[in-house]
């Protein structure tokens, strides 16, 4: 068991190294530079910011404040508010805002977050469509620096960069951290044309994309996810500008967490099913041959090293507490004067490489701290994001992975 | 040659070279703890026949330079521990490691045969314990009954424990095992000459040691 433990977490982890190399050195390729140093030039086509609302009372109205305050001119940009049938004071505070001559808002019948989207496309005929969640609010400059970005015509969406904002709890600033890693690797990713989402967060397309593929629809309570692939699919490009900065409210407890990602890991697995003849074909260049393949990989290698890590950790358990209930209670735990005996230091090649891996990690996470301009205020959540997210990643995972093979499907919230 | 692609062949070729290193520097741990195992084993070796050579020449022994609780006990002991970890990494199969347990048994067959000479002659009345286990899988008990007897050890300076792989090839050591006459049963005691088999709990393993006799390792005075 310990032979076949080490084999695996072995293989796992040469794959892992495998792809974090690979995103290190594209951090330093020609493109990625060339997007760093992308700047606002000036131009400014006409822009509509849709913002689906459901039952968002507590922070719609510091989401359009933002809007408003976007350094962007006042009439190439419109801002949408879509109610969606919302049940709160939602409807009453974003009508607040209806003297204001380039926001319109619409009221409907709940119908889910896609048709709110969809409900704003159709009202609107800018150049530019971007989608914006109620609980999000962009900084002032993020529209400019991310419309500096649609440099190609087959440029279909470009994609911010997102924080969480005034991260304060353990659980916020573990997130902080995992966004971190995420702000560098989209930025990484795009420069390879190998993103596959285009969060709700700030995502702007080209009203030409929503021409020639349609609208958003349902996908799996996805639909950022599934018209990220659509577009791929079709050749367009998604690029991520590293500097356009929008800040998201973090989930505050574990059980929300976890719903959340557990959300969106199935919304992964199951687009991922529907656009499975992209995986592996080398049509889709690194999105098909490195992106997609190892996202599957890292879900069915954090199961099976999760199951194997359970057992091996039983098996030790057991045997130490037979073994502790063997003699007194204290001689288990008795600390003799330390001194620090190097023969007994586990370093063993999984190990070695594990801490290598781990190092590589917090690099990346300096990059997008870097990136991002993030001040370094998120240490602990820096420290414990590999053990927490080690426990708890399994869980919403293979809770994921349950409610796809059995065909469950959770609300929203 | 598309750049993700060359990133991709280059990031391969470094992972590669991290993962060879990973594995050369792994192994060079494992062969600098293999080299400390046989250094300390010579030392040993070479303390057990200064002591022989001492007791050899009879009239110079001064039983006062001997106690129970010899530096090589805790050097043995200390031994022990390392080579037991040495085992868990590499494994029972391992060639060298198996050379380092056949020369540790053979140290403690002579530390143990040399113990027994020096008590006869200082008059001292350690409790000596010859423990055989097996790691071949087919002794469940084996490392609860290891760990009740370090514990013991630890608390009664006095008990010699001897630990001894009974499916280790050394003549020798067939012959403790003869002269024990201890079967295939383990875990195996031999205390004073008698065998006992199968205990594994502290109860059961303190009720086959005359420990009323020893001090423990918290007495304020010891016997001389």
């Amino acid at each position: 068991m310990n032979g076949f433990f080490e084999f695996f977490i072995s293989a796992f982890l040469f794959v892992g190294l495998f792809f974090e190399v690979f995103l290190l050195l594209t951090f330093f390729d020609a493109e990625a530079k060339r997007r760093r140093r992308t700047k606002p030039d000036g131009n400014f086509p006409t822009v509509a910011v849709i913002v689906p609302c459901y039952n968002e009372e507590n922070t719609i109205a510091r989401t359009v404040e933002s809007l408003l305050a976007l350094e962007y001119p006042k009439d190439k940009l419109k801002i949408v508010l879509v109610n969606d049938g919302s049940d709160d004071t939602t409807a009453q505070a974003i009508s607040l805002y209806s003297s204001y001559a380039n926001i319109k808002i619409i009221h409907k019948k709940n119908g889910g977050k896609y048709t709110a989207l969809n409900a704003g496309i159709l009202a609107t005929e800018s150049e530019f469509i971007a989608v914006l969640d109620a609980d999000s609010f962009v900084s002032p400059e993020a529209l400019k620096e991310i419309m500096a970005h649609f440099d190609h015509e087959r440029v279909g969406a470009v994609i911010a960069a997102l924080s969480i904002w005034n991260p304060r709890s353990f659980l916020e600033k573990l997130q902080q951290a995992e966004y971190l890693l995420a702000i560098a690797f989209r930025h990484v990713l795009s420069a390879v044309n190998g993103l596959y989402v285009t969060p709700g967060t700030l995502s702007v397309f080209r009203r030409q994309v929503f021409e020639e593929l349609g609208t958003f629809v349902l996908a799996h309570n996805s639909e950022d996810m599934e018209i990220a692939m659509r577009m791929q699919k079709a050749g367009w490009r998604i690029v991520n500008a590293p500097h356009a900065r929008v800040y998201t409210k973090a989930p505050g407890t574990l059980p929300k967490l976890v719903r959340q990602r557990t959300r969106w890991m199935t919304g992964l697995m199951q687009n991922g099913f529907d656009y499975r003849a992209m995986y592996g074909n080398p049509r889709y260049g690194a999105l098909g041959m490195l992106t997609l393949p190892f996202s599957t990989f890292a879900v069915v290698g954090i199961i099976v090293v999760s199951f194997l890590t359970v057992i091996q950790t039983g098996s030790w358990l057991s045997d130490f507490i037979r073994n502790a209930l063997a003699v007194p209670f204290s001689f288990t735990f008795h600390v003799s004067s330390f001194s620090f005996d190097w023969f007994f230091l586990p370093l063993n090649t999984v190990v070695i490489l594990g801490a290598l891996a781990i190092l590589i990690l917090f690099v990346r996470m300096c990059a997008g701290a870097i990136l991002s301009n993030t001040k370094p205020s998120v240490g602990m959540g820096i420290v414990w994001y590999v053990p927490f997210y080690g426990l708890i990643a399994p869980v919403w995972i293979i809770r994921a992975v349950a409610d796809v093979a059995l065909g469950i499907r959770r609300s929203w919230r | 040659m598309k750049p993700y692609f060359r990133n991709a062949l280059l990031a391969f070729v470094i992972a590669a070279a991290l993962f060879g290193t990973g594995f050369w520097v792994s192994n060079r741990i494992n062969d600098l703890r293999l080299a400390e195992l046989r250094n300390i084993q010579d030392r040993i070796g070479t303390d057990i026949l200064s002591l022989e050579t001492q007791f050899a020449l009879l009239e110079g022994l001064s039983c006062q330079n001997i106690r129970e609780n010899s530096v090589l006990s805790s050097e043995l002991n200390a031994l022990a521990a390392r080579l037991a970890y040495t085992e868990n990494q590499l494994g029972s199969a391992n060639e060298e490691v198996e050379a380092l347990k056949r020369q540790y048994s053979l140290l403690e067959i002579k530390d143990f045969l040399l113990m027994q000479r020096v008590s006869e002659k200082c008059g001292l009345k350690p409790v000596f314990v010859l423990y055989f286990y097996s790691n071949q899988g087919d002794c469940k008990k084996c490392e609860t009954a290891g760990h009740v007897l370090t514990y013991l050890r630890e608390t009664y300076p006095q008990l010699r424990v001897y630990s001894f792989d009974y499916n280790l090839d050394v003549g020798a050591l067939k012959t403790l095992i003869t002269i024990n006459k201890i079967e295939n049963k383990l875990p195996a005691y031999a205390v004073n000459g008698k065998a006992y088999y199968g205990f594994s709990d502290l109860e059961s393993i303190a009720n086959i040691l005359p420990l009323d006799t020893l001090a423990t390792s918290s007495a304020t005075t010891t016997k001389k």
